[in-house]
């Protein structure tokens, strides 16, 4: 175990680095520069830039150049942002997409697992279908269309919370909240229907015909089997919100990470798009490692050799 | 049991038999089959009886009407009917789900089928492989997909080839817009297959199929994934609404639908924008975008009910 | 029961969304105000500003979201009026102009400080613009001072050439006379100095910085090769040059063999490391890339990207170098025999090859020496048109009378910065704990995408009536969301173009918080003039005279219909020009104005154009159609934003009803956009916006300015250039204007575009808030806002805003504006006063 362990870790590297690549190859092919606008530039002022920014050289030398700073860790600074490093852009606003992100996840997990499990264990049954509903709810309403209706509701009508911004525990209430209806509707529909198929197998009838109690049935063997596919869809997931979310960033006025990083692809902004790849590729292996070696403690079967 | 599952030619007339009883499931159906029908032969009907199209009626109509009995549904910004804004929008929605559904149904579970199997240095390869697609900003590879396909530095050969599928501006949108999806529908779901799979293949009936010689595709694509079959069919109900949001966004970076079409996404994304001014241009392509995915959801509930091996005896 | 249960519970919740809604909506219309509306008490102002500032350095950014923010904590020479955008005193008390208008003197006030305490002197001042202007900086608004004389040269790394003879070579000499803007001559404007002679002397030539550019440059020229004494075999010596250096390293060996007396591999064992570094760069620029490689395994170093520190490294060398030979020199004074002079002699040392530093390196000495003819001088920083001529004046010297330059003072480029500050933290200095500003107000806080907060700084000039404490400026863009703050008190004002047209309708009904007035910008159509069909005049007035404006604007909500390309009501002097010279073209041309009208919306006219175009128009049931119209090869590209959409639709409608074709869209993500426009790849036509720099009309027709035009339509007219040449000459404003006209009718006669509407500056303020104006650039003086606690006081009918007199704030500006009107007097008294100064 420990091995695979470290054998996925090491991998990390390689296969980041070749996210990277990837996407320094993407930029180049995609049409436009981070210093194109609506006027054009003067010639100089245009030859200026290439030779500051190292533009000027051929593309194998940029490579080595960016790869070796890279692999020390340093993306240098944004281009749209000149005063600003990638690295420090990343850490200031990492906290505030991860605190959103995360709270919603738990959210979700909260509601979801629980209404999953209820539908589960009494399907076709109104709690089922109505548990479901809800769930579906929030993947039917996109979430650019919650989040402003609940402003609307709770922060124009009745003046509950505030309708945007970054703040105090207030501000984080309704973002929360509309970032994990998502989340909710996915994780409850999984779980019932991992649920489902685990509470009729083989291992569940003997764990019954044993005489064991119905929770422990339920919850040490019938639970651990059965979220399997809400772990599965976890990894991805987690790491994709930790790298922010850019609707409910956009509504509320977080200045989380999803939408700078949308806008540093808008803006072509090299070193930042970098910068929030290989943290987010790195991020997302890490989760799926983590996906994978629960899977061998939720199902005591699944084994890796 | 696992005989069963094998007996072929029953199996679906089964299943058929079984959706039938499901009452939340033929509603669901009924619901998906009737937005079906209507959006791909509503508008002609509908512009032949009230002579509203998607588009502009006539100059002077240019402001938002609340719904009245010409426009059931209102108008847009621009005082186009709404009704038939939604049924054009509900054509280009519903296609790109059932294309991103198939992508994802062939490519995800097969992927993520073989994956699990297969187990150690392949599963760890496809795996990796995946985690780099996933990594790899997807915004960036639609902007370059945009300036390769569709833009002034298209390699000729590139657009001979979509001038010979398409044809017009519009359809070869069309075909990026797909390739675009294509390109991502199928990752989360390999991931939940190759999850599934990974519990289900030290099971015993797979190791009585290994034992008397089945071959391995077989043992996949006949034992493992119907087994898997109940996942599969709830995360693809899941995969289509955040498709048709995908589709919206893409629409935003210029791939897809061209003005003055619409999509559902695109109807909603602007309805949003007015909802404290002229709520209907929210309410009623959201409620029928909600409506047909609430519909899609049951529908997709009883499949599985219906296609689970396990609970046919029940 | 559980389907009903499912089914009752999603109606249920449908049903009370609807009706929370529709409540919503009925109590949200009412009232006077829009939302919430109380008077903050902590004196603050809470401002929307756009986009997240690129940077807080006021040289940096280009964007008016960032001119917003910077414009609050930096001072300039200048302030824009904050209704008229007019400039006014603003470190500098007063200013004055010489006879042509080629030069400026700004009489700096003594009392101004920088946030940290230290006076502000005209020396800041010519840090400040030298820097904006310097390559290293690569400020993309550079290009705003290169009507300062030698700038552009300083920032495009040129050089001036020196002759055979030692002297400079002039400009005149060289380039055609009627070509140059102005003679230039010596006057005493100001106080006599060195370097104001310098200025006032004819303008050099300089040329890029490159061998072969020269080559290039003096090709064909006899005039500047009998100047610089060339002979074509010298070219042919370049050629070679060029060629072996081109044809890789045994090139290089041979040529340095015989410059330099050694082969290549001794220079390279003989350098350091920093020099051979040196050489690896130079050979690289010059060799070019496919060959970098070879130059890298020849001298064993690779490339760094810092180039000052090579320089210096190389400087160093050099300086080696020098002691060795100084050594030498010492030893062959000693020696005894003329033999051993001369063994020793050979010892001596040449100096490294000097790879030049020009913000690129080039090759141009071991050129220029191995000719022994023209000498290479790099424009420097201290050679540009800025001169403190004492602590408190400032001179500018201009290339050509701009009379709209003095309007370019108050922009954010040209705000003073802190020297020492920039120099200590680099580019860390905008940071809050380093920064040092020179605004009404000092940074606080900055937290990126969300916040920059700002506080009233006591150590400004003009703190005294400074009213606000505090400004915070949001950084949101999401139109919703900040209507939503608004609503709910949370900002006071939002920027320019925010509420979407749906909104407006709302919107508007507050008279007393919306502001909908014209900008210095225009929005348009460019037409690809070198594409069919649209490469037919005819074509484009089809297209053009088919749409009708007046109802695209209503359709808008922010009515302001354009038919000519210079914005209209917000130069009303040049509108009066316009309109007297168009009558005058019109009978001068036998158009009757009746005729000229149509081109605003003609249907009938516009079918007709486009059938004599040879695609005719036919009757089809109710409409028409054009069935012979090449509709594949045209269609409106647009980068995508809501209005834009809309906008395209409507056009399409239009071009559909009135001559029955259906112009495809196509909408790209913005960087894909640019490109595609101004490469003149797209088909028909593309949609395009501009907003002035200053308040002149040549700010938009300079876009058609010359062949190589930005106006991304390829259309371009010898005439056109020729009268804005002659305006330019021209000092009476109105004749100026006249000419300019001139220029504008022959543009619109060709219609290279479609002009679309004058911008709308479409934002909304709290009543409460006083002093703060939808001037046409939206860039607001924040010294003048204030806070008004008494509701009776409070802005009503905002539409007449303009008009209205605020006594605080007329006071204000009259006061400000008091330095310069006594100045002004004082000088029309004694006009000697200014030279004496």
């Amino acid at each position: 175990m420990l091995i695979f362990i470290l054998r996925r870790l090491f991998l990390i590297v390689p296969t980041a680095l070749i996210v990277i690549t990837l996407t320094w190859g993407l930029i180049r092919i995609a049409p436009g520069n981070f210093y194109s606008g609506e006027k054009k530039l003067p010639a100089a002022i245009e030859s200026n830039i290439r030779a500051k920014y190292g533009l000027d050289k051929p593309w194998y030398t940029q490579y080595r150049l960016m790869i070796s700073n890279v692999a020390r860790g340093d993306f240098g600074d944004s281009l749209k942002y000149q005063d600003r490093s990638v690295n420090q852009i990343i850490r200031d606003h990492l906290p505030y997409s991860a605190t959103i992100g995360v709270l919603a996840y738990l959210l979700a997990l909260a509601v979801g697992l629980s209404a999953g499990i209820m539908a589960s264990l009494r399907q076709n049954s109104g709690w089922d279908y109505g548990s479901m509903s809800l769930a579906m709810f929030g993947l039917s309403v996109p979430n650019f269309v919650l989040g402003p209706i609940m402003v609307l509701v709770f922060s124009l009508w009745l003046y509950l919370f505030p309708p945007a911004r970054w703040g105090g525990i207030g501000n984080i209430i309704l973002p929360v909240i509309t970032l994990a209806a998502i989340y909710v509707a996915y994780i409850a529909r999984l779980t019932r229907a991992g649920m489902l198929e685990v509470l009729r197998s083989d291992y569940i009838r003997t764990a019954r015909a044993k005489g064991l109690d119905e929770k422990t049935v339920l919850l040490k063997h019938g639970l651990r089997g059965g979220i399997i596919p809400v772990v599965s869809y976890t990894g991805p997931a987690l790491a994709g919100l930790l790298a922010g979310t850019v609707v409910v960033e956009k509504v509320f006025a977080i200045p989380g990470l999803g939408n700078i990083f949308i806008q540093s692809v808008l803006n072509r902004d090299e070193p930042l798009i970098l910068g929030v790849v290989a943290f987010l590729s790195i991020m997302i292996m890490l989760f799926n490692l983590i996906v994978d070696i629960s899977y061998g403690f939720l199902d005591p079967r699944i084994r890796y050799e | 049991m696992q005989q069963e599952i094998i007996k072929g030619t029953s199996l679906w007339q089964d299943a058929w038999k079984r959706l039938l009883r499901n009452k939340l499931a033929v509603f669901g159906l009924i619901v998906v089959a009737f937005v079906a029908i209507l959006v791909f032969i509503g508008p002609p009907i509908w512009e032949a009886l009230t002579g509203n199209t998607f588009d502009f009626q006539d100059k002077t109509l240019t402001t938002s009407q609340s719904p009245s009995f010409r426009h059931p549904m209102g108008t847009d910004d621009s005082g186009r009917d709404l009704f038939a804004r939604v049924m054009q929008g509900g054509r280009i929605s519903l296609m790109v789900g059932i294309i991103s559904t198939i992508v994802s149904l062939i490519v995800g579970v097969s992927y993520g089928a073989i994956a699990g199997y297969s187990g150690g240095k392949i599963d760890n390869l496809m795996m990796r492989i995946v985690d780099v697609i996933y990594s790899i900003p997807y915004i960036l590879v639609v902007i370059v997909l945009l300036s390769v396909f569709g833009g002034p530095n298209t390699p000729g050969w590139i657009k001979t080839i979509s001038d010979t599928f398409q044809g017009g501006q519009g359809l070869s949108q069309i075909f990026l817009l797909f390739l675009a999806l294509g390109l991502v529908s199928w990752l989360t779901m390999a991931r939940v297959v190759r999850g599934q799979i990974l519990s289900l293949k030290n099971q015993e009936f797979v190791l009585a199929a290994k034992a008397t010689g089945v071959s391995t595709l077989s043992i996949i694509f006949k034992h493992l994934v119907p087994n898997a079959l109940g996942t599969v069919i709830v995360y693809s109900t899941l995969t289509i609404p955040s498709v048709m949001l995908t589709e919206a966004f893409l629409s935003f970076l210029g791939i897809g639908v061209q003005a003055p079409y619409a999509s559902w996404g695109s109807l909603v994304a602007d309805g949003i924008k007015n909802i404290q001014i002229f709520p209907w241009q929210l309410i009623f392509p959201g409620v029928t975008m909600a409506l047909t995915l609430f519909s899609l959801n049951f529908l997709g509930d009883g499949l599985r009910d219906a296609l689970d091996p396990q609970t046919r005896k029940f | 029961m559980s389907r009903n249960y499912s089914i009752q519970s999603f109606l249920g919740v449908v049903v009370i969304v609807v009706s929370l809604i529709s409540a919503g909506c009925g109590t949200s219309a009412k009232g006077r105000f829009y939302g919430k509306t109380e008077a903050p008490t902590d004196n603050t102002l809470r401002y929307i500003s756009g986009s997240e500032p690129e940077s807080l350095d006021p040289q940096i950014p280009t964007g008016q979201p960032e001119a917003r923010v910077l414009m609050s904590i930096y001072d300039g020479l200048l302030e824009y009026n904050p209704k008229t955008m007019e400039p006014m005193p603003a470190l500098a008390e007063s200013w004055e102009t010489n006879g042509d208008g080629t030069e400026y003197l700004f009489h700096l006030r003594k009392n101004a400080k920088f946030s940290n305490g230290e006076p502000i002197t005209a020396k800041d001042f010519a840090y400040t613009f030298r820097r904006g202007m310097s390559p290293e900086l690569t400020a993309l608004n550079a290009y705003l001072g290169f009507y300062i004389k030698y700038a552009e040269a300083y920032n495009g790394g040129r050089m001036f050439l020196k002759g055979a003879d030692g002297n400079f070579l002039l400009k005149k000499d060289f380039v055609d006379e009627a070509e140059t803007t102005v003679e230039a001559k010596l006057d005493n404007f100001g106080a006599d100095t060195e370097f104001h002679r310098f200025l006032d002397a004819p303008e050099r030539l300089t040329v890029e910085g490159s061998p072969f550019d020269l080559a290039k440059a003096t090709e064909g020229d006899e005039k500047l090769k009998t100047v610089l004494k060339f002979k074509t075999a010298d070219f042919k010596n370049v050629g070679a040059f060029v060629g072996s250096v081109k044809s890789g390293t045994d090139g290089v060996s041979k040529l340095l063999q015989e410059k330099l007396g050694k082969s290549l591999d001794a220079c390279v064992s003989e350098c350091d490391n920093n020099a051979k570094q040196i050489i690896a760069d130079g050979l690289n620029k010059i060799i070019g890339e496919e060959s970098l490689h070879k130059t890298e395994v020849l001298t064993g170093v690779t490339l760094t990207k810092d180039a000052e520190k090579i320089v210096k490294s190389f400087d160093g060398a050099n300086k080696k170098v020098e002691d060795a030979n100084k050594i030498l020199d010492e030893e062959i004074a000693k020696s005894a025999t003329d033999e051993e002079k001369q063994a020793k002699e050979k010892k001596r040392k040449k100096p490294l090859v000097k790879l030049f530093y020009a913000n690129r390196f080039l090759l141009n000495e071991i050129y220029a020496e191995s000719l022994e003819k023209p000498q290479f001088v790099p424009v420097e920083a201290k050679d540009i048109g800025v001169e403190a001529v004492d602590d408190y004046t400032l001179r500018l010297k201009l290339y050509q009378p701009a009379p709209f330059f003095i309007g370019l003072i108050p922009h954010q480029f040209f705000r003073v910065v802190h020297q020492a500050t920039i120099e200590k933290f680099k580019k860390d200095w905008v940071r809050p704990e380093n920064i040092v500003t020179s605004g009404s107000f000092k940074l606080v806080t900055r937290r990126p995408y969300d916040v920059v907060i700002v506080e009233k700084d006591t150590n400004n000039w003009d703190a005294a009536n400074v009213h606000l404490d505090r400004i915070e400026f949001y950084p949101l863009e999401e139109a919703t969301t900040m209507m939503n703050l608004y609503k709910a008190n949370s900002v006071h004002a939002i920027y320019n173009h925010t509420p979407p047209a749906a909104w407006n309708e709302v919107v508007r009904e507050f008279k007393d918080e919306y502001l909908n007035l014209p900008e210095v910008a225009n929005e348009y159509y460019t037409f690809n003039v070198k594409k069919a069909p649209t490469d037919n005049i005819k074509v484009r007035q089809a297209l053009a005279y088919s749409i009708d404006r007046v109802a695209l604007s209503e359709f808008r909500k922010t009515p302001k219909p354009l038919y000519n390309f210079v914005p209209e009501r917000i130069l009303p002097k040049y509108d009066e020009a316009r309109d007297k010279i168009f009558a005058e073209k019109l009978k001068e041309n036998n158009i009757a104005p009746e005729e000229w009208k149509k081109r605003m919306f003609d249907p009938e006219i516009a079918r007709k154009l486009l059938g004599e175009a040879g695609y005719p128009v036919e009757k089809k049931g109710n409409g028409w159609s054009c069935p012979t119209f090449p509709i594949d090869k045209v269609s409106v590209t647009y980068n995508t934003a809501e209005s834009n959409k809309s906008v395209a639709e409507f056009m399409q409608a239009q071009w559909q009803q009135n001559l029955g074709i259906q112009v495809p869209l196509k909408n790209m993500e913005w960087k894909t956009f640019l490109p595609v426009r101004k490469a003149l790849d797209y088909q028909g036509m593309a949609r395009a916006g501009w907003v002035g720099d200053y308040m002149d009309p040549y700010t938009f027709l300079n876009l058609c300015y010359h062949e190589d035009n930005d106006s991304a339509t390829g259309w371009h007219n010898a005439e056109f250039d020729k009268l804005l040449d002659s305006a330019n000459k021209e000092l009476d404003p109105q004749k100026r204007f006249e000419t300019l006209a001139k220029a504008e009718f022959l543009m619109m006669r060709e219609q290279p575009f479609l002009p679309l509407q004058t911008s709308a500056t479409n934002w909304i303020k709290k009543p409460f808030i006083k002093g703060l104006y939808p001037n046409p650039g939206t860039l607001h003086a924040w010294k003048f806002v204030y806070i008004e606690q008494d509701p009776t006081k409070w802005d009503t009918n905002v539409e007449n805003i303009m008009q209205t007199d605020d006594a605080k704030v007329s006071e204000q500006i009259n006061q400000i504006m008091n330095s310069q009107k006594t100045f002004l007097a004082q000088k029309a008294e004694v006009p000697q006063t200014a030279k004496a100064k």
